[in-house]
């Protein structure tokens, strides 16, 4: 019966973790002995040796099977993702106009990720190439890298280039600059052959009235096929790819507008509706002005 | 409950002292009864023990009955009548034992073992989501889903171990209700059949021989008749009934007749029939009072249980104490308390085996209709495995050891003793039976014998017939039919002129016949009874067909054949004749039994014949499996010492060449007291004896003798005995079929109940019924039992193997950051999905070796989990099994584009749903959606990378010593359907699910199924070599750490 068992004090329960821990009688630490113990950690320490070099040997086979420069599969890749710079935590542009630490930070963001984009870079590194046709380097049976790349330069950002610009992008003036990239897929052949583009609206009806006018650089947000295919960080030492700027003119103030950017390419399909960032991107934009 | 204590109290003070109240010798077998059933009344309630004791219906005159029950003798009870007193007593049934409410045990599955674990995590789901709800009203439902998914998995493996339990005790209770008991009423002055439920006080019943008595009657008219009340009482032997008022006891007194006691028989010829008045009904029954008193007793913790909860003890603390520090780590690291939360959750999940206690209920239930096909009904289904680990079984004697029915076992005549066969369809008689004297014998055999066939049993086996007539007069009927051909024919050629039948003063039995030589005008005389008796009105004696004057000699060597057969607890029968010589007693004479006018002197002696209850055929061979098993089988009989011990010799309870105190003494012929005590493997204790021995005596009787007999004793003695053997922390099965054995059977770790012979309240308070009351059933259940914890403990490491596997992915995503490995609900859909049929299949693994050759596993010492176990499938086979995994993962992740180095502290911006252009090694950008679908891909390959493992794991598991091509891969086919079943359910849930994103699989390349597969190869050499080096070096460190 439940009543019977023999209940343990708790002086009695002290004294069997002591005698647990060193049992002074037969020379246990830990309820084993010292050879015993140096055995058990020989064991796993051999043990957990071969599987670690097992292990180890496994991966580096599987590394094998993957090259340096070209992914094994891109079934997930089908459709490139849009992305907006600057880059912010929720993907919205928030600019009070008079705070400038509210856009300090987008546009030290911003010219950061312009400098690549520099002419004297991109002249220094890469080719001037042929727009409106793909700039293909095929490897024909050796190997041909590093690949050049085409060039993109700032000034073709036009008055979103930020180059001797007092406006810094527009943030201190309201009418902000947000730069639309295209996300970089190897081997891909975006546009299929024909021309494509960037357009942005606002989301809802509303979204549009408040959205106002804007322009775009490069003119009708146009990206060139001249910048794909992508062969890859390896390959591709120097790859700049192509962006859109979009200058937002007269956004009403003190409203959260929201924005979709979509490109206009013939093989990128824009209405994915799990993947709300394929072929498009939507972000919010909110100048505040007192 | 409260009544507990006292009766155990009682029951050990009982043993002690003498009690004041007996004084009539009768009342002796009744003392322990009384104790136990009234003596806690009486300090409960005086009023009803007044009442009780004051039960004097056995004195009153049958006028002053019909007046006290308002009823009728030759009328019965009216109708209407009946019905009132219905409604105010309640049927005449005992009322079942008090069942826990279906709600408690319901609620009992619900927060029982891991369920706790998993509300807690479900709860901290809704809590995690409830903060990131209020922190952004948009956030993900993930937590939601999770948290229901878990308490809908409680609540799913809650009712479904609820259901197969409530379908096991459904089999009782429809086994239970097989044979509605009927009885014969007179009521409105008809005849009429109901059930016996429906009887009330004051009903006048009639009982046939072969009736269960309905209720407490008080006999009104009978003759002849014989009760047997040996499930009340112990008493065997079967006890005359009539109306006089012989005692102021009423338990002692003839003319009362005990609910569901046995009307033997009845012997009026023209009625055939005994009338009573019910007196007392249902739970009122002498019966009823016993059997409300096992209700009493505790019921033990079935040792699986016990089992089970160590085994949850031990992973709910594992799970517990990783899920804490990992909360502690990741909270260290700076984690937010949110994710922390999440992570625990993560690690509780994949820590505890949520299929596996569903899997355990059906692998006890598998085994437990196994077991019911073999005869063993188990009730309780935890009870499947104690049987295996039982090391003491308390065994009856009559019908569990033995055949339960008289037969013949050895003859006596020409100065020679022949063996008869006694095995269960004794279909031919062996010994020489060309002698002229057994044809005089046969002749007295078949004549002087007044049982009969109930007609109509012509295509009946000889043995199964059902015979009117006492226990040996029935064997010798069988024997002679067996050996003679039709007796009744026999009987028919030689009528009977006169008969004195048996009775206890003259202790003999005799007819006189006409023979059927027609050539021969002599009666015949026959004669048997006991045989000194007999022996003394015999003047010669037959040797082989001709008579002889009976001298010395040969008066000797029947003393020495009585004496011989008597020791071998048989039950001694002399059998003689005489030829009335035709002058004095021509055709037309006339005997009269009461004048009589024949002789009874100088009689031919002819034979001696003997019977015994014969055991059981398959006994013998049984009680040496389990003395091979190291159980301990003991006796406990009411019957004759000398016969229990003849008994137990035969079936080999007490071993050929092991001897009693007594028997050495006999042997030195030196005095009892002076043998050494230690020379004695065997003893025979009465229950006398047991009565005047301390406990601790008890202790030093079951310690220090192997094989022991109690005889004699009170079925409440059973109880004390049991207690004795609990004290030696033995498993203690006990089998018993009367009521007063239920409160032995409700002590014990397993009781076991006859199904023919037993009672109700026996097979109430039994954990395990034996359909066909035969002891060998227990022991193919002892295999059953020990076949099941063995296959237990290889589910159970089976699935214990995995949660590493599904552990490590959430320690090494909290500490290197690389995207969530798996998902928890998918290490839901392996624990309650692919894992379920494989650990259910090990339950048909068989034996890896002779299992009724080692000894009972000791309930403390031999743990169903145990370090061994856990440490191997933990940190062995768990730790390659994730190792293997991991593989199939970055395999997954680096033929997509993200190399391992890459991987490294990439989680919070892959997590981060503003990143839609994370680089990956290659420089291609990828957006929140196409990283969640490649981490749903991991989540599949992680999947697919522990099934394929656990299928290496499932075959490594099938056996824990002997090597799988010992054990050969194909005897068990259930663990391919298993097999089967994982790779079937993957596939389904990769490929036919894979657009339900809540689920969270995706297709898998083909390839990526075989990733893992070195590993699983791994997995099985490895074990191969574990099993290899136990076997070649037992006893060994290796042996030691490594055999679980």
């Amino acid at each position: 019966m439940v009543t019977q068992k023999e209940k343990k004090s708790c002086g009695q329960v002290v004294e069997e973790w002591k005698e647990f821990v060193w049992n002074p009688r037969t020379h246990q630490f830990m309820g084993r002995t010292g050879t015993s113990w140096a055995f058990i950690l020989l064991f796993y320490f051999v043990f957990y040796g071969f599987l670690t070099a097992m292990f180890t040997l496994t991966m580096w086979v599987m590394l094998q099977t993957v090259s340096d420069h070209t992914p094994k599969y891109q079934d997930r890749l089908a459709t490139p993702g849009l992305m907006i710079r600057p880059k912010t935590e929720n993907l919205d542009v928030i600019v009070n106009v008079s705070d400038t630490e509210s856009w300090d930070q987008h546009v030290q963001k911003l010219n950061k990720f312009l400098e690549p984009y520099n002419d004297s870079i991109q002249a220094q590194k890469n080719d001037v190439c042929r727009p409106g046709r793909y700039y293909e380097q095929p490897d024909n049976g050796v190997l041909n890298y590093p690949k050049r790349a085409c060039q993109f330069n700032r000034t073709q950002l036009g008055d979103c280039s930020g180059i001797r610009d007092p406006t810094h992008y527009g943030y201190s003036t309201g009418q902000p600059c947000v730069f639309i990239k295209m996300n970089r897929v190897i081997n891909f052949y975006a546009g299929a052959n024909q021309s494509m583009n960037v357009t942005c609206v606002g989301k809802r009806d509303e979204d549009a009235e408040n959205l106002g006018s804007f322009v775009m650089f490069p003119a009708n947000g146009n990206i060139d096929l001249m910048y794909f295919p992508y062969y890859g960080k390896k390959f591709h030492v120097n790859y700049t790819q192509p962006l859109v700027a979009v200058k937002f003119l007269n956004v009403t103030p003190n409203v959260e507008v929201n924005v979709e950017c979509r490109i206009n390419a013939a093989n990128i399909a824009t209405d994915d509706e799990r993947d709300k960032f394929a072929g498009r991107v939507a972000f919010k934009l909110r100048i505040n002005k007192t | 409950g409260q009544k507990t204590p006292r009766v155990y109290s009682v029951e050990l003070n009982g043993a002690k002292d003498i009690e004041k109240t007996d004084k009539g010798d009768g009342k002796e077998k009744y003392r322990g009864l009384q104790r136990n059933c009234l003596e806690p009344r009486k300090h409960h309630h005086k009023e009803e023990l007044k009442k009780e004791l004051d039960l004097d219906d056995h004195k009153l005159s049958n006028k002053e009955l019909e007046d006290k029950y308002c009823s009728n003798i030759l009328m019965g009870l009216s109708s209407t009548q009946a019905a009132e007193l219905l409604a105010r007593d309640g049927p005449n049934a005992l009322s079942p034992p008090k069942e826990t409410p279906e709600i408690i045990k319901f609620l009992k599955q619900m927060v029982g073992g891991f369920s706790i674990l998993l509300w807690v995590g479900a709860i901290l789901c809704w809590i995690a989501f409830g903060i990131q709800y209020s922190n952004d009203k948009s956030s993900s439902l993930d937590n939601v889903y999770l948290g229901t998914v878990l308490a809908l998995v409680v609540i799913l493996t809650g009712i479904f171990a609820y259901y197969q339990e409530a379908k096991s005790t459904n089999i009782m209770a429809s086994f239970s209700k097989m044979i509605p008991q009927q009885a014969l009423v007179i009521r409105d002055s008809e005849k009429k059949i109901i059930p016996a439920e429906q009887l009330v006080v004051g009903d006048i019943v009639e009982i046939k021989g072969g009736d269960q008595i309905p209720a407490d009657i008080r006999l009104l008219s009978s003759q002849g008749c014989k009760v047997d009340n040996s499930s009340l009482t112990g008493e065997s032997e079967p006890q005359p009934r009539s109306c006089e008022f012989t005692h102021d006891n009423p338990l002692e007194t003839k003319n009362i007749g005990f609910y569901s006691t046995t009307c033997l028989e009845v012997s009026t010829p023209p009625v055939g029939t005994a009338t009573g008045m019910v007196i007392n009904t249902g739970d009122r029954t002498i019966i009823g009072q016993i059997a409300a008193l096992a209700s009493g007793v505790g019921n033990e913790k079935t040792p699986i249980a016990t089992e089970i909860e160590h085994f949850v003890h031990i992973v709910a603390g594992v799970a517990v104490s990783i899920g804490v520090l990992f909360f502690i780590i990741a909270v260290s690291m700076k984690y937010r308390v949110l994710d922390s939360i999440i992570f625990l959750i993560g690690i509780i999940v994949a820590n505890v085996p949520e299929g596996l206690l569903a899997t355990v209920t059906v692998t006890l239930s598998l085994t437990a209709k196994r077991m019911a096909k073999k005869n063993c009904l188990v009730k309780n289904l935890e009870a499947v495995e104690t049987l295996g680990s039982t090391s003491i079984i308390c065994s009856d004697k009559t019908g569990t050891l033995t055949q339960n029915r008289m037969t013949v076992a050895h003859l006596w005549f020409d100065s020679q003793i022949f063996m008869a066969d006694t095995s269960e369809d004794h279909s031919k008689q062996t010994f020489d039976q060309s002698s002229g004297t057994w044809a005089s014998l046969s002749k007295i055999i078949t004549l002087c014998n007044r049982a009969e066939f109930r007609p109509g049993q012509e295509s009946v086996p000889i043995m199964k017939r059902v015979v009117v007539g006492d226990a040996s007069e029935t064997a010798l009927l069988k024997f002679s039919e067996v050996v003679l051909g039709d007796v009744m024919e026999i009987r028919k050629r030689n009528r009977k002129v006169a008969e004195i039948p048996f009775n206890s003063t003259n202790k003999f039995q005799l007819s006189i016949h006409e023979t059927d030589d027609p050539s021969d005008k002599r009666f015949l005389l026959v004669m048997k009874g006991a045989p000194e008796k007999v022996l003394e009105k015999c003047s010669t004696i037959m040797l082989n067909g001709r008579e002889q004057p009976l001298d010395e000699s040969i008066a000797k060597a029947f003393h020495t054949a009585y004496m011989e057969l008597g020791g071998l607890g048989e039950r001694v029968l002399g059998f003689c004749h005489l030829y009335l010589p035709a002058d004095e007693f021509p055709e037309t004479y006339s005997f009269d039994v009461d004048a009589m006018n024949f002789p009874t002197s100088n009689l031919c002696f002819v034979g001696l014949l003997s019977m015994i209850d014969p055991p059981r055929s398959t006994v013998p061979d049984a009680v040496t499996k389990c003395r091979s098993a190291g159980i301990k089988v003991i006796m406990v009989t009411g019957d004759h010492p000398i016969t229990a011990k003849a008994i137990a010799k035969s079936v080999g309870i007490i071993s050929a060449n092991s001897e009693t105190v007594e028997d050495i003494a006999k042997r030195l012929n030196i005095a009892v007291e002076q043998v050494n005590k230690r020379d004695a493997k065997a003893a025979v204790v009465t229950g006398m004896e047991l009565k005047d021995m301390s406990a601790e005596q008890l202790d030093e009787v079951l310690t220090s003798y192997q094989e022991i007999v109690f005889a004699r004793t009170s079925p409440q003695q059973k109880l004390i005995i049991v207690e004795g053997c609990q004290r030696q922390d033995a498993v203690v099965a006990v089998t018993g079929d009367g009521v007063n054995d239920s409160p032995a059977l409700k002590k014990a770790d397993i009781g076991i109940a006859m199904g023919i012979a037993g009672s109700d309240a026996a097979k109430n308070a039994a954990d395990m019924v034996l359909l066909d009351d035969n002891f060998a059933s227990i022991v193919t259940g002892v295999e059953e039992g020990r076949l099941i914890f063995d296959n237990l403990k290889k589910t159970i490491a089976y699935t214990l193997t995995k949660n590493i596997a599904e552990l490590c992915p959430f320690l090494i995503y909290i500490i290197v950051g690389v995207p969530l490995p798996i998902g928890t609900i998918t290490i839901l859909f392996i624990d309650l999905g692919t894992d379920i049929v494989p650990s259910i299949a090990l339950a048909y693994e068989k034996a890896e070796s002779d299992i009724m050759n080692r000894k009972p596993r000791h309930k403390k010492q031999d743990r169903l989990v145990n370090k061994p176990l856990a440490l191997y499938s933990y940190l062995h086979i768990g730790l390659m099994q994730s190792l293997g995994a991991f593989l199939v993962y970055f395999t997954v992740y680096a033929q997509e584009g993200f190399r391992p180095s890459t991987l490294m502290n990439l989680r919070v911006e892959w997590e981060q749903d503003s990143v839609n252009d994370l680089e990956d090694s290659y420089g291609q950008e990828w957006t929140r959606y196409q990283r969640k679908y490649l981490e749903w891909t991991g989540y599949t390959a992680f999947f697919v990378g522990i099934m394929v493992q656990q299928i290496a794991d499932l075959i490594i598991r099938k056996t824990r010593r002997n090597s799988i091509f010992q054990q050969g891969l194909f005897r068990n086919k259930v663990i391919w359907v298993g097999i089967a079943s994982q790779i079937i359910i993957a596939l389904i849930l990769s490929c036919g699910l894979g657009s339900i994103t809540a689920l969270n699989f995706t297709m898998l390349r083909p390839q990526y199924w075989f990733v893992a597969v070195p590993h699983a190869i791994l997995i099985w050499v490895y074990d191969e070599m574990r099993k290899l080096f136990i076997r070649l070096y037992p006893g060994s460190w290796w042996d030691k750490n490594m055999y679980y």
